[in-house]
């Protein structure tokens, strides 16, 4: 370089030195020369200046950008800055260094994002889907480090955990709700999309929110409830079957299907667990059993009151005790079934009514028997004057027949019977009387008092007496009469019966007026032993048998009543009664079958006609003219049928002659010449078809 | 279906009904079909229920009669003179013998397994189906009767052959050889048509003037103490008595009761042991040709159709109706008062 510098100045001072060159250009260019060689030096000096400058900063930022990286990842800058060497050896040095970092960093964003992405999934499922995107956790650039890492794989497996257990938790209520439903009796299915779709059995991926368990429990809750309430109400009813079983010793077979009722009674709630046996099904089955027998129940009591009644009923008619008015309270059936009495109270009652009733009728047992003993003589006593009375008029009385000894002796037993009626009654009046005293109640036979019957009775006894003094006194006037006549006219008409029939009446009637049944049945007993005993003997005696039988009617009354009744009571009846069926008799079976009088009115009853026919002739009835209803018409149109069909209507009259003229071809069996006169008949068919009889035919038609 | 809708009360109206009269109409025992023959010279098979043809089988006259065999078989009547057994599965047709005038009647015994044809050459013939074709084959015997044959029934054993002359003659099918019963018709007028009582105790029998008769096959006194006719299918009208030809008796299978259809256009039912009227049915367009119910008497077929009773006239087209039957309107229904029929 000096060389060509050096050489080039030589040159130059040649050159110069030829040209003769002033010094002072020479020195101009000389200057000049040394400018322009500084500026070129320092130009390049600039850019190898700033060159340096980029470099530094290059390794700078590199430095910089590794050590944030380092600090965003949490680990110690291992790099220590020592100046080994040039620039551009420490920025080759550093760059493959940061680009390792960087890698590092994205890895560790990944992990990252995987880690907060589970994380987020499963906060969102646990806050539910109300709240998602709530708490979304972002990724920190500034902060990588594993131990930021490792804290957010802690907080995801607290989640996780968390999850598993409300999971579970979820799948024990599923549990218990589905227990509850089967026990219920109601589909699970259903109650649980209720709470959520997702917890179907079907569906895999459960709602765990905190929601869904909320709703959860509380359906579980309400169900539990449900549960109780029902389980009461069954023991209720299996308590209840079981009393009335009890109560009406209800048959094992019943009893056995209602075993899953009553083996509730004393289960707690949570040992209830068999499937349906909570269902409103099964409840309702076990109600309407319990209605069953509880209605069984009320009839079976019903029975026994009824029954109780009867026996009450019993008592007091044997005792003679009037049953009304015996008792304090309603003892009827309605005020049972309308509920205004316990059935309990009642039958206790009834108990009490029957004892206090027992007791009574206890008491007065003896004058009873003196009472029947009273009424049986008087029996007698009837009988007796009857059999006098008869035996006045019956000149046969003394005829030597069959059983005639019997009645003998029966009226002398009456006779003697007779004569004890009053120390009898007068024994019967000072029991009842001192009864009475001692009760302070009237004794009361059959309602009537006992004292007044017995003063009645004497009485009508004493009236009798006296009528039959009359009747003697008559009697005897009557003889002088005779006797006197007789002198006169030398003959004896047949003793009168007048008189005699009127006492009839005054004898049972009005002696038999207070009789009660017992004495009734008695009486009649004995009044239809003396109508046996004496038709032999009164066989020819129609008034004594017609009066033997007015007695046992008469007896028969209170019986069937219960009341007095009037003697013309029954025959009235029974007349009506005759009456009545004569009336029957003479109505006229109404006709089956009406005549016919128009079909195109809307009757249902048929026209039929009634026609009892020996022979085929059913249309003789016509002429008859049974049926008066049957129309004028009618009787023409019979008419014209009896002579000739010619005239029988048809409907059209637009083309009669056809249908006419195949009505004039039918005869009546009957009259086989007008066959042979009027020709052929021919059906319908046989008329559209065409059809004409062979001449041969019909001649054989008149053989046969 | 097809055809317009009828008024409820008449029934549902069969499509593709026959082009002619029809002259008779069968249920079959087995099913709902419908075997109608018909003047247009067809036996139709319907499906009463599904309201479908079935088959169709043409014949060389008119049809005057037909009855099933079994469900898948029946036999003809035919004017021409021919006796027919149709198969319906295969439409094939055998003839099973000729009588010398047009067939009227045709029925089929289950009990004895003939096919008994009344003719108005004034016989009647007995054929045996399963013969082979061939009239000496099939044909068991032919007893001639007073009179053309116009109306046939079975019962049990029991023939009934109702004859042109009022003629009537009651067979044991099991001895052919004469009638157990030659009998005439109770009824003035021409025997339209005579049907056998379920219960095999009787038959009714009908006649061209409006009546009918209740006979009993019993011959003692008892028996016959019990017949009765009555009259149906009239009209009042300005004073006059119209009087219809009762064309068809039909009984009830179940309940014993019967409906009778005339030439009013009506068809009726009767209690015959309580003499009672059971129900009127709404009139039908024409003459009612026949009537049939359905095997378990819950349908009624009832072929209203023209029956030439006026002759060649204008006429309403023939139709076939069937109507479900209501138990109201055949169920007997018992009176107050002991009745002597019963």
């Amino acid at each position: 370089m000096e060389t060509t510098c050096g050489s080039l100045l030589s040159e130059l001072q040649k050159i110069w030195d030829e040209v003769g060159e002033v010094d002072k250009e020479r020195d101009k260019m000389l200057f000049e020369l040394e400018q322009e060689c500084l500026d070129a030096y320092r130009r390049k000096v600039d850019q190898a200046n700033r060159c340096r400058a980029q470099l530094r900063q290059a390794v700078a930022d590199a430095e910089a950008q590794l050590a944030d990286i380092c600090s965003a990842l949490g680990e110690r800058p291992s790099h220590i800055k020592k100046s080994s060497g040039s620039l551009k050896k420490e920025l080759q040095e550093i760059m493959p260094r940061l680009e390792d970092m960087k890698r590092k960093r994205n890895e560790r964003k990944g992990q990252f994002a995987e880690v907060l992405k589970q994380i987020n999934s499963i906060s969102t499922e646990l806050a539910g889907s109300t709240k998602e995107n709530l708490n979304t956790i972002l990724i920190d650039e500034n902060d990588l480090s594993m131990k930021r890492l490792d804290d957010l794989r802690s907080q995801l497996l607290m989640l996780q955990e968390e999850k598993g257990e409300r999971l579970k938790q979820v799948l024990d209520q599923l549990n218990v709700l589905k227990a509850l439903c089967l026990v219920l009796g109601m589909d699970f299915k259903l109650t649980v999309c209720g709470v959520h779709p997702s917890l179907d059995d079907s569906c895999c991926a459960k709602s765990i929110s905190v929601d869904t368990i909320e709703s959860l429990s509380a359906t579980i809750f309400r169900l539990k409830d449900v549960k109780l309430q029902r389980m009461r109400r069954l023991q209720d009813l299996a308590m209840t079957m079981v009393e009335l079983w009890n109560l009406m010793d209800a048959p094992v077979e019943e009893q056995q299907m209602f075993q899953n009722v009553t083996c509730t009674i004393a289960a707690a709630e949570s040992e209830i667990t068999e499937p349906n046996c909570l269902s409103l099904e099964f409840i309702n089955n076990a109600e309407t059993e319990v209605i069953r027998l509880q209605e069984m129940k009320m009839s079976k009591i019903k029975e026994v009151f009824l029954k109780k009644r009867l026996v009450l009923e019993e008592i007091c008619r044997e005792a003679h005790m009037v049953v009304e008015g015996q008792f304090g309270t309603d003892f009827s059936l309605e005020s049972i079934e309308s509920g205004a009495i316990s059935t309990s109270f009642l039958l206790e009652q009834l108990e009490n009514q029957i004892s206090k009733v027992k007791e009574e009728a206890f008491s007065r047992k003896e004058i009873l028997e003196k009472v029947q003993k009273w009424l049986a003589a008087r029996e007698e006593e009837c009988w007796l004057e009857e059999y006098n009375r008869v035996g006045h008029n019956d000149d046969n009385r003394y005829n030597a027949g069959r059983g005639t000894h019997l009645l003998l002796k029966r009226a002398e037993k009456a006779r003697v019977i007779v004569n004890k009626i009053p120390a009898m009654v007068e024994a019967l009046k000072s029991k009842a009387k001192a009864w009475e005293k001692e009760r302070k109640v009237e004794f009361l036979y059959d309602g009537v008092g006992l004292v007044s019957m017995v003063d009645q009775y004497f009485e009508l006894k004493h009236l009798k007496e006296q009528e039959r003094q009359r009747q003697r006194d008559r009697k005897k006037l009557q003889g002088q009469l005779l006797a006197e006549q007789e002198a006169i006219y030398g003959s004896k008409p047949s003793p009168s019966k007048s008189g005699n029939k009127n006492l009839r009446p005054s004898t049972g009637g009005v002696g038999n007026k207070r009789f009660s049944l017992g004495g009734a049945m008695l009486q009649n007993t004995l009044a239809d032993k003396a109508a046996l005993s004496s038709r032999s003997l009164l066989k020819n005696n129609p008034v004594k048998r017609q009066s033997s039988h007015n007695h046992s009617n008469k007896a028969f009354m209170p019986h069937s009543s219960g009341k007095k009744n009037t003697s013309a009571g029954p025959v009235k009846h029974h007349s009506s009664n005759a009456s009545n069926s004569q009336h029957a008799e003479l109505l006229p079976l109404r006709k089956a079958l009406s005549p016919l009088s128009s079909l195109s009115s809307n009757i249902i009853s048929c026209n039929f006609q009634d026609q009892n026919t020996k022979s085929g002739d059913f249309q003789d009835t016509h002429v008859v003219c049974k049926t008066p209803a049957t129309t004028p018409t009618k009787n023409v149109s019979t008419h014209d049928e009896n002579r000739t069909p010619k005239t029988m209507p048809i409907p059209v009259p637009a083309t009669p002659p056809t249908v006419s003229a195949a009505m004039q071809t039918t005869t009546t069996p009957f009259t086989p010449a007008i066959r042979v006169a009027g020709g052929v008949e021919y059906s319908f068919e046989e008329k559209r078809a065409g059809f004409v009889l062979p001449r041969s035919h019909s001649k054989t038609l008149q053989l046969v | 279906m097809t055809a317009p809708p009828p008024p409820p009360s008449t029934g549902r109206e069969l499509s593709s009904p026959p082009t002619d009269g029809i002259s008779n109409l069968r249920f079959s025992n087995h099913s709902d079909h419908l075997l109608v023959s018909s003047w247009d010279k067809s036996v139709r098979l319907y499906d009463a229920s599904a309201n479908a043809l079935r088959g169709e089988f043409m014949h060389g006259g008119p049809v005057l009669d037909c009855c099933f065999h079994d469900d898948s078989s029946g036999f003809s009547a035919c004017a021409d003179h021919t006796v027919r057994r149709l198969v319906f599965n295969y439409n094939r047709e055998d003839v099973l013998g000729r009588h010398d005038a047009p067939v009227r009647c045709v029925e089929y015994s289950y009990g004895t397994g003939q096919v008994i044809t009344g003719s108005w050459d004034k016989t009647l013939k007995c054929w045996d189906p399963r013969g082979a074709s061939g009239q000496e084959r099939s044909l068991v015997g032919t007893y001639s009767q007073p009179e053309r044959v116009y109306s046939l029934s079975l019962v049990g054993n029991r023939l009934v052959v109702a004859t042109a002359g009022r003629h009537v003659n009651v067979y044991d099918l099991r001895n052919m050889s004469q009638p157990e019963q030659r009998r005439e018709s109770s009824l003035k007028y021409q025997t339209r048509c005579v049907r056998c009582y379920p219960n095999g105790t009787g038959y009714a029998l009908s006649s061209v003037e409006g009546r009918v008769a209740m006979e009993f096959f019993d011959l003692s006194e008892a028996g016959q103490s019990k017949k009765y006719a009555f009259k149906c299918h009239r009209k009042s009208e300005a004073g006059r008595d119209i009087v219809y030809p009762v064309n068809a008796i039909a009984f009830h299978p179940i309940y014993g009761t019967f409906a009778t259809g005339g030439c009013d256009g009506y068809v009726n039912v009767w209690d015959g042991n309580n003499k009672k009227r059971l129900y009127q049915y709404t009139k039908y367009p024409t003459s009612i040709a026949a009537l049939s119910f359905s095997r378990d008497g819950r349908l009624l077929a009832v072929a209203s159709s023209y029956t030439y009773e006026e002759g060649d006239k204008d006429h309403e087209p023939d139709a076939i109706f069937v109507r479900s039957v209501n138990e109201v309107e055949v169920k007997p229904k018992p009176k107050a008062l002991p009745n002597p029929a019963t």
